[in-house]
């Protein structure tokens, strides 16, 4: 269960960034104070996902997607608002980002996994589920630099995925690796959204938004334009989207959208 | 700071992580030099050799059992500074990790502080091979050793958690602190003894911290001499200090940490 009440998210953007002293004093001295903005990343944004429900974040970039997602798995405490959540998180999130590639793939197992705040002994229960998945068994001792990058992400998937999550937080990683292994993290996709799972699901592709998700979200520049079901936001969502590209681009209405 | 317990839990419960990143920087500190874990050793028994070869002379007879001497504040030396230089730059180059998952960030700069106390320990063997070797006598204050280790780790975790929050929001914090360190380093009575020191700053060495610590590290060691209250008060208290003041300036400024790597 997530519920977000009024949570608005601050970035001060700063126009030199006051990042040394000396420019810290020479401006103080000058009297002159940085000139700071002010962008709120989300305001007043406020999203209730029951168990069980899951929930498509569609928007342009630099919507706020990636920033609701972080209130979400406590990444980034908001400035104001509420933020309520229940449930154990798995977050498909850049999942790499905790790799150490001079470590080998069985190391990089136990390290990812403990990044997500797992003790010892659940790594070690769920080892060979994370090998057997990730069908990487024979490179297991091999230190991370050398496998391909749809090795790493294979890898990657697996150890987020074999969490027994309550709540899955996907960013645009959706399905990793060659032809069969997409198939295989879509299909366990699918089968946590059919046990149950709460997911929260940030995709431009609106095809997967459309698939996997009974309601969606719907940013613009941290504001929310619509909530409701998935296939009304889209269709909202992108009639918006081609009406901008026309008075933007009118002498080629019918370019695809990159 | 009763709050903060809700923290330190969090901390505690990371403790896999915490192992993680330990043994990952000490496999990856030895495993590609061919020597591996010899530089352990090789690496104060080369610093001892320059600071003895250029010093001995001078000190020498001032100090009785100068290896041993030179040997145990070098080893002190750099089990606080290499941690917490290094720490130093924990939230920076994990600003990665930090971006994307939730997790108490604190466990970087301990984690670098408990890797430098593994190395410590480690290097205590070339230590007391000098020591040894040279003849002297280990003292019958060898249990004091955990109580002196205990006290460094936890003001070098202080300063660690200050410094690294601080290098957030002021990077130039990284290369004021290195300078620092160099500046510390002469001024903590490694190789020299703190009698050559003029009158005033002899007094003023009792607001070092390092010369506390290793002096009180030398009395576990080899010379009861070195074990007064003063060092064992002084020591505890600035001990104390660094940390609930590392701990404050991290706890306070903990969630705006994201907003400025």
């Amino acid at each position: 269960m997530i519920i977000l009440e009024g949570v608005s998210v601050r970035y001060r953007i700063v126009e030199e960034r006051r990042r040394s002293f000396q420019a810290h004093l020479i401006n103080y001295l000058k009297g002159k104070r940085l000139e700071k903005h002010t962008l709120w990343a989300l305001s007043n944004v406020s999203v209730d996902i029951g168990e069980g429900e899951s929930l498509g974040l569609i928007g342009s970039n630099g919507a706020g997607k990636s920033t609701l997602l972080k209130v979400v798995s406590g990444v980034i405490k908001p400035a104001e608002g509420l933020v309520t959540v229940k449930g154990k998180i798995a977050p498909l999130i850049e999942l790499a980002a905790g790799f150490d590639d001079e470590l080998s793939g069985s190391e990089n197992i136990f390290l990812n996994a403990s990044i997500l705040g797992f003790s010892r002994r659940e790594i070690e229960e769920r080892f060979d589920k994370i090998v057997d998945f990730s069908e990487l068994r024979d490179f297991i001792d091999t230190p991370l630099k050398n496998y391909s990058s749809g090795m790493i992400a294979r890898l990657a998937f697996s150890i987020a995925t074999e969490v027994d999550p309550d709540i899955l937080i996907i960013d645009e990683v959706l399905a990793v690796g060659d032809a069969h292994f997409k198939q295989k993290s879509k299909e366990r996709i699918l089968e946590f959204r059919n046990r149950g799972v709460t997911i929260l699901f940030v995709s431009h592709d609106m095809e997967q938004v459309g698939n996997l998700c009974n309601k969606a979200v719907w940013l613009d520049h941290g504001k929310i334009m619509m909530t409701g079901k998935t296939n009304e936001v889209i269709q909202e969502y992108e009639a918006y989207q081609s009406g901008r590209k026309k008075d933007e681009n009118p002498s080629s209405p019918l370019r695809k959208q990159g | 700071m009763v709050n903060s317990l809700g923290e330190a839990r969090e901390i505690f419960r990371y403790r896999e992580l915490l192992r993680n990143l330990v043994s990952r920087d000490i496999k990856k500190r030895y495993k590609r030099s061919a020597l591996g874990f010899l530089w352990v050793m090789l690496d104060p028994l080369l610093m001892l050799l320059v600071f003895y070869v250029i010093f001995s002379g001078l000190f020498g007879k001032s100090i009785g059992q100068y290896s041993a001497y030179v040997m145990s504040g070098i080893i002190m030396w750099q089990f606080f500074s290499q941690g917490t230089k290094v720490a130093s730059l924990a939230f920076l180059q994990n600003r990665n990790l930090i971006n994307k998952i939730a997790l108490p960030k604190a466990i970087f700069p301990l984690s670098i502080v408990a890797s430098s106390l593994v190395h410590f320990i480690f290097s205590l063997v070339p230590l007391f091979i000098i020591i040894l070797s040279t003849g002297t006598k280990i003292g019958p204050n060898l249990a004091l050793l955990p109580f002196v280790v205990g006290i460094v780790f936890i003001f070098s975790l202080g300063l660690a958690l200050t410094v690294s929050t601080l290098a957030v929001f002021f990077h130039d914090v990284v290369y004021i602190y290195d300078v620092l360190l160099l500046g510390w380093m002469y001024l903590s009575a490694i190789f020299y003894p703190v009698s050559i020191l003029p009158g005033k700053l002899q007094a003023l060495m009792s607001l070092n911290p390092l010369y506390h610590f290793i002096s009180l590290f030398r009395a576990s060691l080899y010379d009861t001499a070195y074990l007064t209250a003063e060092h064992m008060i002084l020591g505890s208290v600035f001990a104390l200090l660094s940390l609930l003041t590392g701990w404050a300036i991290y706890y306070v400024n903990r969630d705006r940490i994201i907003f400025y790597l």
